[in-house]
């Protein structure tokens, strides 16, 4: 179960503290997905970050299955991060020096368990249809393969937790169907909590929970 | 998929940075490792060159005198020569050259060196190819030779030949010899000046048949120690000495070539009859002008002082033969009066008298006539007449009678007079000796053998040396080429780790989202810097392998910058490079490391960003207030430093550096401090903006101006350390002489220019100095200097209080008279120059040494002199240590004003017998300053190569830059700027970074340097530095342009479009 209880976030400017979230409060159970809306600025990739372990915030608490991560050492924030969540980045993020296949293990490379990682992320890369493709670079793949190909590294460490930020941004209507089809049914075939930061009602629409930032705090989506 | 994969697939995609990573950590290598090769290099270079003019030589034994030849015949492999210095004339042009060693050698010479054949014959001599060339000689030419005449007994005492101190040979060039087997003893980079003159020849011409100076011995495997086989070799003619079996008085008289014994050889010939249980008898023989009894007088006579037998009982008793009282009319009781001649250590003959009181008169028969109490005088003891004799003092034969002729007729040198032993010492003592002979009673045949086991030959002046080794130990050399070149390089290596953090530094930063999506995937930051760290290092491994070709190209380049550019630093041409893998691989070690260590320090700045912020491409700098803390302090310190320096508390190079170093620091930090702090607000136009880009990377910037900055720095304050010709290190002399021939004669007397054959010169003094010869200790010499030339000037010239010292001892007020304190422990106290002290001697001021078991403390130290290839002590000092050394040998010359050079010519010429060799002392300095300010135009050379790769590394930044830019620049083309609009902003950014770092360099340059440029006397060339800067100004503008054009070039609104 993912808490997220009463978070906020300030940032330090030459004016004075910028407040971006206040006392925001959430929380899901496994295999629950949501979308998070509000317009750009309004901290909602903030409070995904926070919620992957990536920004601590100023305020407040976040636990996954009662694990707070910002209470560790920043080794095990990291491990936290590696084998509970995963992240999709609206720009892909891929590392252009890795193949397709490289790209889904890098995660598995800090990991320190035995499985056959390899496997899987042929397997996962079979699921998001890129399996013809596990030896290209990611500058000769587009927009929508190379989402999808950022979508299956963040699922080779088998998450808990799976962030994405803006997932369809950059893509077309086509790829952006297909990316988040891929997401809600990966996240349901592996019980993941799905969080999704998205500005497009169309994306939106399709999850059951649906939540806008405005004025710093949370409020479902339409009240 | 592993971590090594990822590793390489990040070292092969950005493989532009890492190449530039590569070629810095290359170049450090390449700077360290050629520095160290230098080093190797010049050791080695110097190693073979003392080792080829060495040939088969081991080891030498030699001495002052002469010995027998056949001594070698226990030394195989080994050649008896003859070791001499001389002058040589060309006899048709008359060309001269002094300080020329000349070698007599035969054929076994030849054979020994594994030159048969090579020997010359008869009249001829074979020049070394310097010298043939120094004198325009070629083969059949004549030449006239001149060398030191031997004198077994010493020129300064009575009996001394001071007019026949020199030879002259005329013989015939035969051939140059062959130039790659040239051999000197001397250790020395310079050309071999030498003359190879037949063995026979320069016997018969030296008067020394059979005898030479020298044996070269070679290496015998499985022999004894040399000093053992030479103590079981020698003989006691060897050393000059003889035994003589006296039938009448039955006894053994011990007696010197040199006609005095001297006191280490006496108190062996004591302790060694008395280890037999024989007795010894004393004997001090000396010529009184006179023995004069009220007005009547015996001219010339022998008179012995002992201490058994015929001897007074009374200090101030004398015993007269009946034949001398009778022609004096004395009696027991009378005072008579002895007059006689002494050579004082000043130079002069002086008539001295001695009163006594007649206490015995003894019959002129047995013991009292005998003649063999007085040694053999050459010119006196084998004349048939008085009339006849010859000595080197003046006679007055008018005073000689026909009775005195008829004593000569019959009883030759039996003495006329006995005093007592203490009172002849005392009298006639001398600093070689003060005993004639020693008789032992009765005769032994064992005393001989005992003498001889007794006595240590190297104490008697027949020593063994192991030349090849201490030759060896020397070209060590005095001076650390691979330390100095690793200074000079400094910042040159400085420039290329400040180019590797740079690159590394640019690569981070493009890879900081990436940095970010690591993070956020899992990677712990310590994880992601080791795969750096990682990165970095297999950078710099490779970086450090490819450095050693670097290294082999640098180290080759500065040795023919040695051979070539900087010849006067080096002066010789003989050095090549030596590749050293211990060197190679230190440099490559240390080019690793420090690439690393600079990697490392790029990384450090990596842990307080949050993956968000690396995700947004975030960078955090540190806190400013504590630049501006650390550069106000540094500000601070540097000021103490300069007025340190200024104030003499601190060596001014020191100084120098420390706040030259410190003005730097402070600089950067500042202007860190500014460009974080937006310090350029306005935006006016496209140059305006073009500066504003400069904040927009400060630590880039910052590391660009440090880099043009500190190589400016070393450019623009060289200067101040040049010498710039003063002549305060004179002392206000305008010539320095060195004579081959040691002058016995005061030149300053009417007596000693009779004796010298020179007219008088109106205003012109003389200094002279009394030399053991030794090793040049100034940085002319490359040869670790063993055993310094030592001087010793006249008293007068200590009061005179002449030359500028650097520090002395208690700052004592007249540091010259610190020679002559008696020093607690015994040491000699000693004077040298501050720079020999420094870079070739590496001693300190108050430091204690020891040179060939003499103890010696530096009491004082000039201040860049003519005195840097030299120790100076006093003359007193020097008589005691170094009683065997004759005469004066190096003068420093007083003469009127614009008259120099015709006192010069004067000179050279009038004491040309002597090899009498002037020099104006401001040449002498300059060829000092001359290899001083040699190390700084390379420290510049080097600096300037420092400041092109920092222009370089400056240009590939801003191409860097612009291409980081790219959708900026594609942004304000959409908005209708025109090429040139983009070229004058980037350029601008260019310019201002170029502009700061020359400033920067230039103000703390002037600022750090200004108490070396009042208190050395250098000269900034205000003119000549204004247009070098320019010129790197102009070049790094111009190399930034082409790189802004290259990076413009490409269709920039394409990069609106790509991600």
């Amino acid at each position: 179960m993912l808490e997220i209880s009463n978070v906020g976030k300030q940032y330090p400017t030459p004016r004075g503290p910028l407040t971006v979230l206040a006392g925001a409060s959430l929380s899901f159970n496994r295999g629950e997905a949501a979308a998070i809306m509000g317009p750009s600025g309004s901290g909602k990739s903030t409070l995904l970050y926070i919620a992957g372990g990536l920004e601590p915030p100023t305020t407040g608490t976040v636990t996954l299955d009662g694990f707070n991560p910002y209470a560790t050492s920043e080794k095990a924030l990291a491990a936290f991060r590696n084998q509970s969540v995963g992240f999709v980045f609206q720009d892909h993020c891929l590392l252009p020096q890795c193949s397709v296949l490289e790209n889904v293990l890098v995660p598995a490379l800090v990991g320190n368990d035995q499985a056959d990682y390899p496997a899987r992320a042929r397997e996962l890369l079979r699921q998001v249809g890129l399996e013809d493709r596990l030896d290209h670079r990611p500058a000769e793949l587009s927009g929508g393969e190379k989402q999808r190909v950022a979508l299956a590294r963040a699922l080779i460490r088998q998450p808990r937790l799976l962030l994405c930020d803006e997932p369809t941004g950059n893509l077309d209507e086509a790829s952006a169907e297909m990316v988040s089809r891929l997401l809600l049914e990966l996240s349901r075939r592996n019980e993941t909590i799905l969080i999704v930061v998205t500005h497009n009602p169309a994306l939106a629409a399709r999850f059951p929970k649906r939540y806008e930032l405005r004025h710093a705090n949370l409020h479902p989506a339409g009240a | 998929m592993r971590i090594y994969t990822l590793l390489a697939r990040n070292l092969a995609w950005y493989w532009r940075t890492n190449l530039a990573v590569l070629l810095g950590v290359a170049t450090a290598t390449g700077v360290l490792g050629g520095a160290a090769l230098v080093g190797e290099s010049v050791r080695a270079s110097l190693r073979d060159l003392v080792l080829e003019r060495l040939g088969n030589t081991d080891s030498i034994i030699t001495r002052a005198g002469f010995f027998r030849e056949e001594l070698v015949g226990g030394f195989q492999p080994a050649t008896p020569i003859i070791v001499m210095d001389g002058v040589v004339e060309h006899a048709s042009s008359g060309k001269r050259a002094a300080g020329v060693q000349v070698y007599g050698v035969d054929e076994r010479f030849g054979k020994f060196q594994g030159q048969p054949g090579d020997a010359p014959h008869g009249r001829e001599v074979s020049l070394s190819a310097a010298l043939a060339r120094e004198l325009g000689a070629k083969a059949g030419d004549e030449i006239l030779l001149r060398v030191a005449k031997p004198s077994a007994i010493p020129l300064e005492s009575l009996h001394g030949r001071k007019d026949d101190a020199g030879r002259t040979i005329r013989l015939t060039v035969g051939q140059a010899g062959d130039h790659s087997r040239e051999f000197s003893l001397r250790t020395q980079q310079g050309d071999v000046r030498a003359a190879y003159v037949p063995l026979e020849r320069l016997q018969r011409d030296l008067n020394q048949p059979g005898k030479v100076n020298t044996i070269l011995v070679g290496r015998a495997s499985g022999a004894a120690p040399l000093e053992q086989r030479l103590q079981e070799r020698y003989t006691l003619a060897d050393v000059g000495l003889r035994l003589r079996t006296l039938e009448k008085p039955g006894c053994l008289s011990l007696e010197s070539d040199s006609a005095v014994i001297g006191d280490a050889v006496a108190a062996a010939a004591f302790s060694t009859a008395k280890s037999l249980g024989l007795h010894t008898q004393s004997v001090l023989t000396y010529l009184a002008n006179s023995i004069r009894f009220g007005k009547r007088e015996i001219p010339y006579s022998v008179v012995t002082a002992l201490d058994s037998g015929l001897a007074p009982a009374s200090q101030d008793g004398i015993a007269l033969n009946d034949w001398a009282a009778r022609e004096l009319g004395a009696k027991v009781g009378d005072r008579a009066t002895l007059e006689y001649y002494v050579w004082r250590s000043d130079a002069r003959l002086h008539t001295e008298t001695a009163q006594f009181r007649v206490e015995r008169i003894v019959p002129l028969t047995g013991e009292a006539a005998d003649p063999d109490f007085a040694p053999d005088y050459p010119g006196i003891t084998g004349s048939r007449s008085l009339r006849d004799w010859d000595p080197p003092f003046p006679l007055d034969m008018s005073r000689i009678q026909p009775a005195d002729e008829q004593y000569w007729d019959r009883y030759r040198t039996a003495p006329k007079a006995f005093v007592r032993l203490a009172r002849g010492r005392a009298l006639w003592g001398t600093r070689f000796g003060s005993l004639t002979s020693i008789r032992i009673f009765p005769p032994s045949a064992a005393y001989a053998e005992a003498l001889r086991t007794a006595l240590d030959p190297a104490q008697a002046g027949l020593a063994a040396i192991p030349v090849r080794v201490q030759s060896l130990q020397a070209a060590h050399g005095a001076t650390d080429f691979g330390e100095y070149f690793v200074y000079f390089s400094f910042f040159l290596m400085v420039s290329a780790l400040l180019l590797t953090g740079l690159f590394f530094k640019l690569g981070i930063e493009q890879r900081t989202r990436e940095i970010g999506v690591l993070r956020a995937l899992g990677f712990s930051a310590a994880k992601i810097r080791r795969i750096f760290l990682l990165e970095g290092a297999v950078l710099a491994v490779a970086g450090g392998v490819m450095g050693v070709g670097a290294a082999l190209a640098y180290g080759a380049l500065i040795l023919l910058g040695l051979r070539s550019w900087w010849f006067d630093a080096v002066g010789t041409r003989l050095l090549s490079l030596h590749a050293s893998v211990p060197s190679l691989a230190l440099g490559a070690a240390a080019g690793m490391i420090t690439g690393l260590g600079s990697v490392a320090w790029t990384l450090r700045g990596m842990q307080p960003v949050t993956p968000r912020g690396l995700l947004a491409g975030e960078r955090k700098s540190g806190p400013l207030r504590w630049r501006w803390m650390v550069g106000t302090v540094a500000v601070i310190l540097a000021a103490a430093l300069v007025v340190a320096a200024h104030y003499g508390r601190l060596d001014q190079a020191a100084g120098f550096f420390g706040a030259g170093t410190l003005l730097l620091v402070a600089a950067l930090l500042f202007q860190s401090v500014w460009l974080h702090a937006r310090g350029l607000r306005a935006i006016g136009g496209p140059v305006a903006l073009g500066l504003r880009s400069v904040q927009y990377r400060p630590g880039r910037s910052v590391l660009c101006i440090a880099l043009i900055a500190s190589a400016t720095f070393v450019i623009a304050s060289l200067d101040a350390f040049r010498r710039d010709g003063s002549l305060a290190g004179t002392g206000g002399y305008a010539l320095l002489a060195n004579a081959e021939l040691p002058l016995i004669h005061d030149p300053n007397t009417e007596a000693g220019r009779a004796a010298l054959n020179l007219s008088p010169l109106e205003g012109v003094r003389f200094i002279p100095f009394r030399v053991r010869p030794g090793d040049d200790a100034s940085c002319l010499n490359l040869y670790q200097p063993r055993n310094p030339r030592i001087l010793a000037p006249p008293p007068a010239f200590l009061r005179d209080a002449r030359f500028a010292f650097q520090g002395a001892e208690g700052h004592a007020a007249n540091p010259w008279l610190l020679l002559e304190s008696k020093l607690a422990g015994g040491a000699i106290p000693a004077i040298a120059d501050a720079n020999s002290l420094d870079y070739a001697l590496h001693r300190k001021l108050g430091e204690e040494f020891e040179l060939a078991g003499v103890r010696y403390r530096i009491v004082a130290a000039l201040q860049d002199s003519v005195f840097q290839g030299e120790l100076i002590i006093s003359e007193e000092n020097f008589l005691r240590l170094f009683p065997d050394s004759q005469g004066y040998r190096f003068f420093l010359v007083n003469t009127p004003p614009g008259k120099a050079d015709q006192v010069a010519r004067t000179l050279t010429a009038a004491l040309s017998d002597y090899g009498f060799d002037t020099q104006p002392t401001a040449a002498l300095l300059a060829s000092f300053h001359r290899v001083e300010n040699t190390y700084l135009s390379t420290f510049r050379a080097l600096g300037g190569l420092g400041l092109v790769l920092g222009t370089v590394g400056l240009a590939a930044l801003l191409m860097r830059n612009v291409l980081e830019r790219r959708r900026e620049m594609a942004l304000l083309r959409a908005v209708g700027y025109r090429r040139r609009h983009l070229f004058a902003i980037v350029l601008a950014e260019n310019a201002f970074l170029l502009l700061m770092g020359l400033a920067t360099g230039v103000v703390c340059a002037a600022l750090a340097a200004a108490p070396a440029v009042s208190a050395r006397g250098g000269h900034v060339p205000v003119a000549s530095l204004a247009v070098l800067l320019a010129l790197v100004a102009a070049t790094g503008i111009a190399s930034s342009a082409i790189a802004t054009a290259v990076a413009l070039r490409s269709q920039l609104l394409d990069a609106l479009q790509s991600e």
